[in-house]
């Protein structure tokens, strides 16, 4: 069977076919045989070609985690973007326009006001989380056309907290 | 002897002060907020109380709950761990006040050496080197302004509450001094309730070195030498060990008795450390002193084979101290890495939520201190502290290649840590070298892209996905009494609703 996924920015292709005890691993022109045995829930033990490799994995909804060889990995679908889904109000912006917040946290204070001008690099929202006070920057010149976001607000990660216009 | 011990505090340090407790045959109480009904500390201890909502101003940081929790289970004494109510001299007064004891210097050593300000007149006089800075805390942004071009810039802003980088700022020009004030105070604020700043030479790429110091309340004082803290992130120390490879026997025992001599000044007793500043020229500086248990004070217990928060509960109990300066010694290397929920990828940002998946290194030499366990939801509300991996070898060179191995074993899914980060710093050559500054990593680390590419790697991580995804869809078909079918395609076989022959 064939899989696709999403890792390190690219989309990779896979094919796993059963083959007695072991499965035969096809990427691209690389063909190998691997025996893996599944040790429990969340780990693996894989042997290629005499070298053994723990792998560990866990699910979390179309995320899939694996880590191996003191690395993590995550893994996605294909074909769905890192950002994941709009709601509401926030449908049809131009992406390159909004910021977001980076995590979940406490909007702690709103320092321009719709209309402002601001600079690239200028800070435009403080979010706590933490303990931390993270500065949240504008990525261009330009204005601010609306603010989503409330001082002492709780934001959830990629909640869209300014849109920004060009300037004409 | 103490038969009952509340810990005000949570996380990896509560889990610390739990198991010395058992070990002593003290019941532990734990106290939790809302957002730490499920926490290991609580799941540890002995007895547990609820204390309030998640802020922490509401829960760990709120005096009277807390003290009222001792009441009601009994306990003789608080331990406050760090951070939290730790070093307020309002608590440990409070705690004495109510005739529990706190588990830390008295409260007016406590009040002393908290007030940075006045602790820099109080060590000047006792003939301490110290860093330029201001002699008191002005309430406008004038006196601020002048004091910050008396001392010179750059300046850099400080909480006099606390450490641990909140509240911390560096200034480099004039302009930037008034958001800096601002920043510094609101930060210190929410992580102390007091948002007094002052402002202090900056020295450039200093080391920082602090002495552990022990004094019963007899005052016997000893120290238990040095650790070096150089390895610092946004003023927060992320890499710890002992013995410096800065000192040598001289200059260790000179810092070594100036510690001694701050304590002694400062009427200390029970656990603290000196923190120093060391510059290029092999100069000394006071800092301040942490009136409290330390984060990396398990790279001392290593090396010495001294049990600090044993140590502890033992002085707070009012027995002597039974260690002696001249019997102590320090024996091979350790190090700390404090591991954070952190995404070095995307600037250091928090990453809270579940932890899918956690398996903690082990090994000889190798001690793990963790608050966490699989299936545990992180939350947002506090320190990103999930727990330090601490080792121990013969040689720094040795402890070093066993911290890297030890972090190559330690798998934490389902959130992002700062576990890949740490392995590149021990491993690079400067730190290999011992070269060490607070400067190592902006130096070294600016724009870090993640460890390097292996296709191999990936590809056997892609293989595992993909095992994992055609074992699930095989284990439910051959299951003989399927139950509800989770009619839930896999989203990454080709022929998934997800997408359809790879288009």
């Amino acid at each position: 069977m064939d899989f696709e996924h999403l890792i390190e920015g690219q989309v990779r292709r896979i094919g796993l076919e059963k083959k007695g005890a072991t499965y035969v691993v096809r990427d691209g022109d690389v063909v190998f045989e691997a025996d893996i045995r599944r040790i429990s829930e969340h780990e693996l033990m894989i042997i290629v070609g005499g070298r053994s490799y723990a792998v560990s994995l866990a699910r979390d909804g179309d995320r899939m985690c694996v880590f191996l060889e003191g690395r993590e990995f995550v893994l996605r679908p294909p074909g769905e973007d890192a950002g994941g889904f709009h709601r509401g109000e926030e449908k049809g912006l131009d992406e390159s326009l909004v910021v977001k917040a980076p995590m979940p946290g406490k909007v702690i204070k709103i320092e321009v006001a719709e209309g402002d001008e601001v600079r690239k690099n200028q800070t435009l929202i403080i979010v706590e989380a933490m303990k931390m006070e993270n500065e949240i920057k504008s990525p261009i010149d330009g204005l601010v056309k609306k603010v989503f976001a409330k001082a002492g607000e709780l934001v959830d990660s990629e909640k869209i907290l300014v849109e920004l216009e060009l300037k004409k | 002897m103490f038969k009952k011990i509340l810990i005000a505090n949570r996380g990896e340090i509560a889990v610390r002060i739990v198991r010395a407790c058992r070990e002593m045959g003290i019941a532990a109480v734990a106290v939790y907020s809302d957002a730490d009904r499920a926490a290991l500390h609580v799941q540890l201890a002995d007895e547990a109380v609820a204390i309030g909502p998640a802020p922490a101003v509401e829960s760990y940081l709120d005096m009277e709950r807390i003290i009222r929790a001792a009441h009601e289970t009994g306990a003789e004494a608080i331990h406050p761990g760090y951070g939290f109510l730790a070093e307020n001299a309002d608590f440990a007064r409070l705690c004495e006040k109510e005739g529990i004891v706190f588990i830390g210097p008295n409260s007016s050593a406590l009040e002393l050496v908290g007030d940075k300000v006045r602790a820099r007149q109080a060590m000047e006089k006792a003939g301490v080197p110290i860093i330029p800075g201001m002699k008191s805390i002005p309430n406008t942004v004038a006196e601020f302004k002048a004091a910050a071009c008396d001392i010179g810039y750059p300046v850099i802003v400080k909480a006099s509450a606390g450490g641990g980088g909140k509240g911390m700022r560096i200034v480099a020009e004039d302009k930037e001094l008034v958001p800096a004030l601002e920043a510094g105070r609101r930060e210190a604020k929410s992580a102390f309730g007091d948002e007094s700043v002052y402002l202090e030479k900056y020295i450039e790429e200093p080391r920082h070195v602090e002495f552990q110091v022990l004094a019963d309340n007899k005052g016997h004082t000893v120290h238990l030498f040095e650790r070096e803290c150089s390895i610092q992130r946004r003023h927060q120390k992320i890499v710890e060990e002992t013995p410096s490879p800065a000192l040598d026997d001289k200059l260790r025992s000179k810092m070594g008795e100036t510690a001694v001599r701050v304590m002694k000044a400062a009427g200390y007793n029970n656990a603290g450390t000196v923190e120093f500043l060391l510059d290029k020229d092999r100069n000394f500086y006071f800092l301040e002193v942490n009136a409290r248990l330390q984060v990396e004070h398990p790279v001392t217990e290593l090396v010495t084979g001294v049990d600090l928060v044993r140590q502890q509960i033992l002085m707070a109990a009012g027995e002597p101290l039974t260690l002696e300066q001249n019997a102590l010694f320090q024996r091979g290397h350790a190090i700390e890495c404090r591991i954070y929920a952190e995404d070095p990828l995307i600037r250091f940002l928090p990453s809270a939520g579940k932890i899918l998946f956690l398996r903690e290194p082990r090994g000889p030499g190798v001690r793990c201190d963790s608050g966490i366990y699989g299936g545990w939801s992180v939350p947002i509300d506090y320190d990103p502290i999930l727990a330090k991996l601490i080792v121990w070898a013969e040689t720094r060179e040795l402890a070093r290649r066993r911290m890297a191995a030890a972090l190559d074993d330690y798998i934490v899914l389902g959130i992002r840590t700062t576990i890949g980060f740490l392995k590149d710093v021990v491993q690079h050559p400067e730190f290999k070298a011992g070269r060490l500054s607070t400067a190592f990593i902006p130096k070294h680390f600016e724009g870090w892209q993640g460890m390097a590419k292996d296709e191999e790697i990936l590809r056997l991580a892609r293989t595992a996905a993909a095992f994992a995804e055609l074992d699930h869809a095989e284990r439910e078909s051959s299951a003989p009494f399927r139950g509800p079918r989770k009619s839930e395609a896999s989203p990454w076989t080709t022929s998934g609703r997800w997408r359809i022959g790879g288009a």
